[in-house]
């Protein structure tokens, strides 16, 4: 973050442009990081590796490669999501680059923001990797073109909002607390999130008001990440419609605002010192 | 440096030596716990189809894909144990009665729990559990029939498991049922008027066979397929033969005393013969004379299922 000098750069000017240019280092500095290769690569060994699987099922090839493939997307990318976003502010902090950041014009807020969008960036490229390394092993296993292909793209699509969730709330964790905590909270809150079913059963079938109150309450506050869970129908060729995934999407936008929002919050009222 | 040398190759040698003794205490390992394996090869499992619904989280269908090929390599390595102990040839899925699959009802259960449209459970669960209880089957594919109403193919898997349990009737509107969904084949309906009409017959038997096969990806399945039909085959070649066999006998008062007195009646039956004038089963294995030349039965070399 040391090169980050808006005046000297061409037509930079607003905060907008103050957020990219964050964005954009934030994204570099990922990228550099040799843990997320190899994260990838593993991923990418497994996919070549559901090939083999394929032929334990008895014909059931393509279905174990969208399984297999997607599921890898989606627990390697929360743990990119994890790990990557805990230490976003933190690394700025231990580093003491963050004073020297937030002595430009540029608010917390609008670092926060940029942080958050340059791993959103580096999640985009690598889901996108990820998502061709399956459509290719579907290529392979269909020897040439099949629908299931380009049926895999709309779940591809809603894993990386889930993703971009649970960014905002590892970034929320590590906004006050350390990152050995925000890490096991952040996992935390992707089991619940997932468990948004049951959350709601339980709100709907408990005996006391309070226990009822408590479980809507945490049903609504927490994201809720079943909504993102296509895999197994698109498994099956079934892709999800047009209006699930902007509910989806708008679902993810809104989440993440607030969340980011009171990162901010969070992070404008935290002494560094 | 000679003695920086002398060092690698030391390094060396102990990786070596060192694999290759890994290597051989793993197989004694194998070898002891072979036995273990097959004292508690059949636990019970201990997770629920619904608990394993719950922790499964996102991951249900990568869950289901475990749980079936679970349910593959459990069948399989069952078949392959047993043919060793019997110095068998591979004989696939007709040896299923001699199996012990008790934990197959649970495990395919589990995989169609954790994802109901996952069609191969159901039709694998079809062909291999009313070998030893079909009420197992019935309850899998009743429970696919509720996740999953518009599959005219569960239909045609119930209906063949009734249809092994011999109960035509039933068979018969189950196959009903089905051929009025939307995207049911016409045979279908055929089939179920024929279950009524004739459902013990070899025709409809090798009717319903030959649908079987063609719905099925598994290889198992197909071989499976392939053979009974052959035993079909087999039984409708058995007695031409005992007609034949019994048309001599009428006619010259005793029972043939080689294939060669009765080859042209055979040939002319469409039947296959070997150079001994013997007609070739459908493995392409020789019948066998028993009874003196009265009967014929399969020759113990034969591929062809005797059930």
């Amino acid at each position: 973050m040391s090169n980050f000098t808006p005046a000297a750069s061409p037509a930079v000017s607003g905060s907008a442009a103050r957020v990219l240019w964050i964005a954009r280092n934030s994204f570099r500095e990922a990228v550099r990081d040799r843990v997320l290769y190899n994260l990838i690569l593993f991923v990418l060994l497994l996919i070549a590796g559901a090939i083999f699987l394929g032929e334990l099922s008895a014909g059931q090839e393509a279905k174990i490669i969208v399984d297999l493939g997607l599921s890898t997307m989606v627990l390697f990318g929360v743990f990119i999501a994890i790990f990557v976003g805990v230490g976003l502010v933190y690394k700025e902090i231990e580093r003491r680059t963050l004073y020297a950041i937030l002595s430009k014009p540029i608010s917390r807020g609008q670092f926060l923001l940029g942080k958050y969008l340059g791993l959103c960036g580096t999640l985009l490229v690598n889901v996108a990797i990820m998502g061709v390394g399956v459509s290719l092993a579907l290529v392979y296993i269909r020897r040439g073109w099949d629908p299931l292909i380009l049926k895999i793209w709309p779940a591809i699509l809603l894993i990386y909002f889930e993703l971009a969730i649970i960014t905002g709330v590892a970034l929320l964790f590590s906004s006050f607390s350390s990152p050995a905590l925000s890490a096991l909270l952040t996992f935390f809150v992707f089991i619940i999130g997932h468990f948004s079913a049951d959350l709601k059963t339980l709100a709907a079938t408990s005996g006391s008001a309070p226990a009822r109150f408590v479980f809507r309450a945490v049903y609504y506050l927490l994201p809720n990440l079943s909504i993102y869970s296509v895999i197994t129908p698109v498994a099956h060729g079934i892709a999800p419609d047009v209006r699930s995934i902007a509910l989806a999407i708008t679902y993810a936008i809104v989440y993440c605002a607030v969340l980011l929002a009171a990162a901010t919050l969070i992070i404008s009222r935290r002494n560094f010192k | 440096m000679k003695s920086f040398q002398r060092t690698e190759i030391l390094q060396v040698l102990i990786v070596v030596i060192g694999l290759a003794a890994a290597v051989m205490l793993t197989r004694v390992s194998d070898a002891r716990r072979a036995g273990v394996q097959r004292q508690f090869g059949d636990e019970p499992l201990y997770v629920s189809a619904t608990t394993a619904k719950r922790l499964s989280l996102a991951f249900n269908g990568l869950a289901s894909d475990f749980y079936w090929m679970r349910s593959l390599q459990y069948v399989g390595g069952k078949i392959v144990a047993y043919e060793d102990s019997q110095a068998a040839p591979s004989l696939g899925l007709d040896i299923l009665a001699e199996l012990d699959l008790r934990l197959l009802p649970q495990l395919l259960h589990i995989s169609t729990t954790l994802d109901p449209q996952f069609m191969a459970p159901y039709q694998y669960g079809a062909v291999v559990l009313p070998a030893f209880n079909s009420d197992d089957a019935i309850e899998l594919l009743d429970q696919g029939i509720a996740a999953n109403p518009s599959a005219w193919r569960l239909y045609q898997h119930l209906g063949y498991v009734y249809w092994r349990r011999n109960d035509y009737h039933k068979a018969s509107e189950v196959y009903a049922t089905g051929a009025r969904l939307k995207g049911a084949p016409e045979w279908m309906m055929a089939i179920s008027a024929r279950m009524k009409a004739e459902g013990g017959s070899r025709g409809a038997a090798r009717e319903m066979y030959v649908h079987l096969g063609e719905g099925s990806n598994d290889e198992a399945v197909k071989d499976m397929v392939t053979r009974q039909i052959m035993r079909l085959d087999s039984l409708d070649d058995r007695e031409l033969i005992g007609r034949e066999l019994s048309n001599y006998k009428a006619a010259s008062g005793r029972c043939v005393q080689s294939w060669r007195e009765v080859a042209v009646a055979l040939r002319a039956g469409k039947l296959r013969l070997d150079s001994t004038g013997a007609p070739l089963d459908p493995s392409g294995t020789p019948y066998r004379l028993t009874q003196n030349g009265c009967e014929v039965e399969l020759d113990d070399r034969s591929l062809v299922p005797k059930r």
